[in-house]
């Protein structure tokens, strides 16, 4: 009931929230942050619920960018369709890849998603012919504008995009709830917790597995395809390994396994890096002290270290 | 109409017009790499900016109508990086109002500027970055005084044509894309002088062992080897060549000074190899109006100035003339066709070579002129300039549309 | 023909040597703890940078330095371990893991902070070049190759036939049984750390010397060590050895006769083949 209302309350203060915003910036920002919470719960899909460590979201993210961008450009593709096939294409991806990399476990995992980040990167970089290498791919044409008959919602204008990444970003999180709380979800948790004995159990857990990394990865694919047409360029360096560490990074900050988590965390990893504007180098230190620090101290993240303590507070409360 | 209210009072005050002139403050936005690979070109480049900016402060600022603006800077660090220049440029237009914006030294955070900018009531004088989209996609307020490295690679190319080469092994990096624009342009016009490649291999941003390419381009025998990339790996490409004895023509595009050579390479590893450029900032090339920039850049900064620093030290001049020819600083279109029409402003410091008497071309894109350079006695010596044809690249530009 | 195929394969030994010596380090700290030491090419750079300024600023002689900078990263090492990775040793492994994503940063940057953006090239008076019936061998790439040769063997010997090599084995092997033989579970650890720095500040130094210390060269060699450690096996010593020289020598193969553009491509397409046929890696592990 509480969890509800309190959803409604959130979805509604992200509706009104550019009412309230006089400088564009802030809704850049806040277009950039719902991005970026999508590529995070998808992480968090297969860090959090699954127990592995994947840094390919990057790659994801950048498959799913450059394939609704060339889908829009090369094959003529209406940007709606090309940014609702980017998933699909980067599904795709993902279970190729994903098929011989789950075959291992624990760091071996860690180490083949590492590596093929790099591979799709320098993929990204040399097939000159397909995404036009490191000079970038420019010019990448926004959604078609909706004609509502009284108005016509033209995407190139910032604050009506911001409503299409919320939408986005809602229409995710309500995927990926309904996920984790299905049997799926709950395989998923017990493979986490103890892969032998679901084995044991007569689970056949690569199955899972292989669900677990490619819906993670075609929703990596979706918040790339949704920057893309955003940022109307993009070239490789976005989707660098860089990219995958600031996912598993905004997961362990806001905490991983839960669905609220990789919102704080993703919102923090955009808007962090604003609030403390002292030179790049020394944010960078106290990001990675931050890192050590959250998982030697708080090694649930955030959110559910919050929740304990209002917990806690709100119990004390009750029994004087 | 306040201003103009303002300027009257003044004017009927005093009795004598423009004697007494408003002092204003003109906020100009920079973004450029200040940080991280790309602040080896940032960095000077914003030096070189401020350096004109007191300059110009210094000489009594920009008069235009009865006023007089005095430059200040509002400056972010975008990293070179495409996401953070797009973040720094919203910044800047969205929350600091600002409707002139200088920097750029890398491909990343240009190319993302101007894949938007066209749609934004400001104006953009980019100064090193070279990847060829910032003008090419044709934005009517971006201007750019380094030219796309594609222009140079097209004299190159014809240039070791008529050194005689008739084969050539290639040896480039593949993720800048100033380069990789340089090197087609260069294949293609060695290709058309009757040349042929015979190799092109590649290596990454940070390699720097490049024996396994060189041992290939030593096993196909051509006439000349062509290297390119950042000084720090065409240093190492040239060294590891000269240990497996290659000992055929080297030409290369890099734009290292010789002490960033020397670092790596030994000056006898280094004699007699090429660099084929645009004539970057080189006080020993462009006369005395160079010297004395050097002077004041070390006297400001105890250091030398960096070849790329002109290109964004002359765009303030740009903008101090356009503004001043325009007569307006809100009028953003008034003051783009000013640019377009602009002459060479009398401070530039590079040898621009007009197109149509005009120093940037429909497409807002300058041209210099591009040079030999041969390593002899432990030094670049500057040889001749090379068969550069702006007129025919600006046409060809014209034709591109991304 | 013949001529450059021998030249590759020497080319190819001489990069694969430094991956062999970042290697060992990681896989030695991955026996034990089962860490994935990410920060480990971090180390290798800050001692790549401390062996330049000893000589260049403090005029001390190369082998010196060298020396001086392995003392100052097994130092290092000891720190990260205890101050680091010792407070998440019972926590699940992916916490070990963000720890070291943390430490990357902090001595990436670091190293930033103190030796500048610039790259850094350690002196050495090493230019001849040999030349054998047209394979021409720099002194310096040989030198590297015999420095790595002597600090592989000193660390095999060190492991096989002293005493404090046997704790480390007993530790690899079965922790709990360790312990009930009344080794120190704590100063083996450090030891680990201690050891394993200093081989990957070796590697620094010789990246440094040969190539140069620059910001960005880390990430890329401890990717390569992980690589050499799948191809040999996680944990593996000689697993170590062999994979780097594969390693190494398949990427001037790669490079010469397959596409240099896709270098690093085929070399990790190698690295996902070798999983799916032998996932434990080429070699058996001898520890753990």
């Amino acid at each position: 009931m509480w969890t509800r209302f309190a959803i409604v309350a959130v979805i509604a203060a992200a509706i009104v929230f550019p009412l309230f915003v006089t400088v564009n910036y802030f809704i850049h920002l806040a277009i950039l942050a719902m991005i970026f919470m999508i590529v995070a719960q998808g992480a968090n899909v297969i860090q959090g619920y699954t127990g592995y460590v994947s840094i390919a979201q990057g790659a994801f993210m950048g498959i799913g960018a450059y394939a609704s961008a060339l889908l829009s450009m090369r094959a003529g593709f209406p940007v709606w369709l090309s940014m609702l096939a980017a998933p699909i294409f980067t599904a795709v991806a993902a279970a190729i890849a994903g098929y011989p990399a789950l075959r291992i476990k624990g760091h071996y995992f860690a180490i083949m998603t590492l590596a093929m980040n790099m591979v799709v990167f320098t993929v990204l970089v040399n097939w000159v012919s397909l995404t036009q290498g490191e000079p970038g791919l420019p010019s990448i044409p926004s959604p078609e504008a909706i004609n509502l008959g009284f108005t016509e919602i033209a995407f190139e204008k910032r604050r009506a995009y911001y409503y299409l990444a919320l939408a986005a970003l809602v229409l995710v999180m309500w995927i990926v709830a309904a996920v984790v709380r299905s049997r799926v979800g709950r395989v998923l948790l017990a493979i986490r917790q103890n892969e032998p004995f679901a084995e044991a159990a007569g689970i056949a857990c690569w199955k899972y597995k292989l669900f677990a990394f490619i819906f993670s990865a075609s929703l990596a694919g979706f918040g790339g395809a949704i920057y893309a047409h955003y940022m109307g360029f993009i070239n490789p360096t976005p989707f660098s390994a860089d990219a995958s560490l600031n996912a598993i990074l905004a997961v362990i900050l806001g905490g991983s396994g839960t669905l609220t988590g990789p919102l704080v965390g993703g919102a923090l990893t955009v808007i962090l890096p604003e609030a403390l504007r002292v030179a790049e180098i020394y944010r960078l230190i106290a990001y990675g002290l931050l890192l050590i620090l959250v998982v030697i101290f708080l090694p649930r993240g955030l959110v559910p270290a919050v929740v304990d303590g209002v917990r806690s507070i709100s119990r004390r409360r009750k029994t004087p | 109409m306040k201003r103009l209210l303002g300027a009257v009072l003044s004017t009927a005050l005093i009795g004598t017009p423009g004697a007494f002139a408003a002092e204003k403050t003109l906020t100009i936005g920079y973004s450029d790499a200040l940080t991280g690979g790309g602040a080896v070109y940032g960095v000077p480049q914003k030096k070189a900016i401020d350096l004109a900016i007191e300059e110009i402060n210094g000489a009594g600022g920009i008069k235009v109508g009865a006023d007089n603006y005095k430059i200040k800077t509002i400056e972010y660090d975008d990293k070179a990086d495409s996401t953070e220049a797009t973040n720094v440029a919203r910044k800047l237009i969205d929350r600091d109002d600002v409707k002139f914006i200088l920097g750029y030294c890398c491909s990343a955070s240009g190319g993302a500027m101007a894949s938007f900018i066209g749609r934004e009531d400001v104006i953009v004088l980019v100064g090193t970055a070279g990847a060829r989209s910032i003008t090419s996609l044709g934005n009517k307020n971006v201007f750019r005084t380094r030219p796309p490295g594609d222009y140079t690679g097209a004299a190159a190319g014809k240039f070791i044509a008529q050194q005689g080469v008739k084969t050539l092994g290639i040896l480039a990096v593949r993720d800048v894309a100033l380069f990789t624009q340089y090197r087609d342009s260069l294949v293609k016009a060695f290709e058309e002088a009757g040349g042929k490649v015979v190799a092109i291999e590649t290596f990454g941003g940070q390699d720097r062992d490049m024996t396994a390419q060189l041992t290939k381009l030593r096993g196909l025998n051509p006439d000349a080897l062509f290297v390119s990339g950042y000084v720090e790996q065409v240093a190492f490409s040239h060294r590891q060549a000269s240990e497996l004895g290659i000992k055929t023509q080297r030409y290369g595009f890099s734009g290292g000074s010789a002490e960033q050579f020397t670092k790596v390479a030994t000056a006898e590893q280094m004699n007699g190899a090429w660099d084929l450029l645009a004539i970057e900032f080189n006080a020993d090339v462009l006369g005395p109006k160079a010297v004395a920039f050097v002077d004041r850049y070390k006297k400001k900064y105890n250091e030398n100035p960096t070849p790329n620093t002109a290109y964004a030290y002359d765009q303030v001049y740009v903008l101090r003339d356009a503004l001043q020819a325009a007569q307006t600083t809100t009028d953003m279109k008034k003051i783009q066709e000013t640019i377009r029409a602009l002459p060479i402003p009398k401070e530039a410091l590079l040898k621009y070579l007009p197109v149509n008497g005009r120093m940037f071309d429909d497409k807002g894109q300058a041209y210099i002129a591009n040079g030999a350079f041969q390593w002899k006695n432990g030094n670049w010596a500057f040889v001749k300039e090379l068969p550069s044809d702006a007129a025919a690249y600006s046409n060809f530009l014209k034709t591109i549309k991304d | 023909m013949l001529i450059d195929f021998i030249q590759q394969i020497f080319n190819g030994l001489v990069v694969g040597s430094i991956y062999t010596l970042i290697a060992l380090g990681l896989t030695t700290i991955f026996g034990i703890f089962g860490i994935a030491h990410f920060a480990h090419g971090s180390v290798a750079m800050f001692g790549g940078y401390l062996t330049y300024f000893l000589i260049s600023a403090l005029g001390i002689g190369l082998l010196p330095s060298f020396i001086l900078a392995m003392a100052a990263g097994a130092l290092l090492g000891i720190v990260l371990e205890r101050v680091a990775y010792y407070p998440v040793r019972n926590a699940p492994p992916i916490n070990s893991f963000i720890i070291a994503l943390g430490l990357t940063l902090i001595i990436e940057k670091l190293n930033l902070l103190a030796f500048g953006v610039d790259q850094v090239i350690i002196p050495t008076p090493l230019v001849n070049v040999i030349n054998v019936g047209g394979v021409t061998m720099p002194e310096l790439r040989i030198y590297v190759l015999a420095i790595a040769a002597i600090l592989v063997i000193g660390m095999t010997l060190l492991i096989q036939r002293t005493w404090i090599g046997m704790a480390v084995r007993a530790v690899a092997q079965n922790r709990a049984a360790a312990v009930l033989m009344g080794i120190n579970v704590n100063s083996v650890s450090m030891f680990v750390f201690a050891l394993s720095s200093a081989l990957g500040v070796a590697a620094g130094v010789l990246v440094g010397a040969l190539f140069a210390v620059a910001p960005g060269v880390s990430s890329g060699l401890v990717i390569k060590g992980f690589a050499v450690l799948i191809l040999g096996g996680l944990g593996s010593i000689p697993g170590a050895i062999v994979g780097g020289m594969l390693l190494g020598v398949s990427e001037a193969f790669a490079a010469a006769f397959v596409s240099s553009a896709y270098k690093d491509v085929i070399s990790f397409l190698l690295m996902i083949l070798v999983l799916l046929v032998r996932p434990e890696g080429l070699m058996r592990r001898s520890s753990r």
